[in-house]
């Protein structure tokens, strides 16, 4: 249920960004969204549904793209990239250590919206 | 009709962390610590915190900001032993976040105290994502909740600093695997520390609380 005020951000965000660009319709709304977060697509979608309806976004799609993890290793200080499958098995590159440091892999943004101008 | 691709760069959560340096700032100001308690319902949180308060409150001065979905009952607990309390209803809401924070810090008495305490809605999701404005963040684990916590929730475990694994009394009735605890808790946050304690025995309690004393000095 945490996607509920995250979607509502989001569409606050979109809309001003769209109202300042004169836009008459919204397609598409692209989101970069990091690893660690446990955010269910298909839930965010639903959201926004039911938020955006009778609104120029009404219709439109939230696409949600993963952004890897960054990890640095406790043993080499090697930062390297782990995805939502090796984020619970990392293994640094370079010296096999298995306990580390997340340095990214929290982010939460708006990357891009497609709109509609008459 | 044209259909035009505008590239933004928009964090979703950029009001919630205004909002929060707004609080940090005024802490600072204050001089005050603030120490977000996180954790699943009914892992200890009120217990932990009371017994906390009992051992360092003659070195700190304490307030408590509750934040629970619906009640007062964990407020009351903490009236009852005359420490300045603040509940906050979430309404259904899973978390608390730094607006809310704000609202309670305007009810404390923050000239007059040394450490705030968030006791954050139960929940190992909603919490971790929404910054309050903490200087320091930890969470419990107990022993029925299972080592395998981290796995399932990975966010929670690396926003925190110290896991206090509670209700260490009844571990002999439980399979709870500290070596998988550590193992899978350190692949993402090294630094974690993890203390075992059961505030009904008192067993562990000495040495968390003297790490949380450092944390608050």
């Amino acid at each position: 249920m945490h996607e509920l005020p995250f979607t509502k951000g989001i569409f606050k965000s979109v809309m001003r960004k769209a109202e300042s660009v004169n836009a008459t319709g919204i397609n598409r709304v692209v989101l970069e969204i990091g690893v660690l977060h446990d955010f269910i697509p298909e839930f965010v979608q639903r959201y926004w549904d039911f938020i955006s309806r009778g609104t120029i976004a009404e219709g439109s799609r939230v696409e949600i793209r993963w952004k890897n993890a960054t990890v640095m290793c406790g043993q080499c200080n090697t930062q390297f990239e782990v995805d939502k499958e090796t984020m619970t098995d990392p293994k640094c590159p370079s010296c096999g250590y298995e306990f580390g440091t997340m340095l990214s892999g929290n982010e939460l943004r708006i990357i891009g919206i497609e709109i509609v101008k008459e | 009709m044209d259909i035009e691709y505008i590239d933004l760069k928009e964090c979703i959560l950029a009001e919630n962390e205004g909002d929060a340096q707004e609080v940090r700032d005024l802490l600072k100001e204050k001089n005050v610590i603030l120490w977000n308690v996180m954790s699943s319902p009914g892992s200890g949180k009120t217990t932990f915190i009371t017994d906390v308060i009992k051992r360092l409150g003659s070195q700190f001065r304490f307030g408590v900001i509750e934040a629970d979905i619906e009640s007062t009952v964990d407020a009351e607990k903490m009236h009852a032993l005359g420490i300045p309390t603040v509940q906050l209803r979430t309404g259904g809401g899973c978390h608390l976040d730094a607006a809310m924070t704000m609202e309670a810090l305007a009810k404390m008495p923050l000239d007059d105290l040394d450490v705030l305490i968030i006791e954050n809605v139960g929940n190992l999701v909603c919490p971790a994502e929404f910054d309050v404005g903490a200087n320091i963040a930890t969470m419990l684990l107990s022993i029925p909740e299972g080592d395998d916590k981290c796995i399932k929730y990975p966010l929670m475990f690396t926003v925190t600093k110290a896991v206090f694994v509670t209700k260490m009394d009844v571990a002999p009735y439980f399979d709870f695997n500290f070596e998988a605890l550590e193992k899978n808790s350190h692949r993402l946050n090294n630094d974690l520390r993890i203390f075992p304690v059961s505030v009904k025995t008192g067993e562990g309690m000495d040495e968390a609380v003297e790490w949380l004393k450092q944390q608050f000095n």
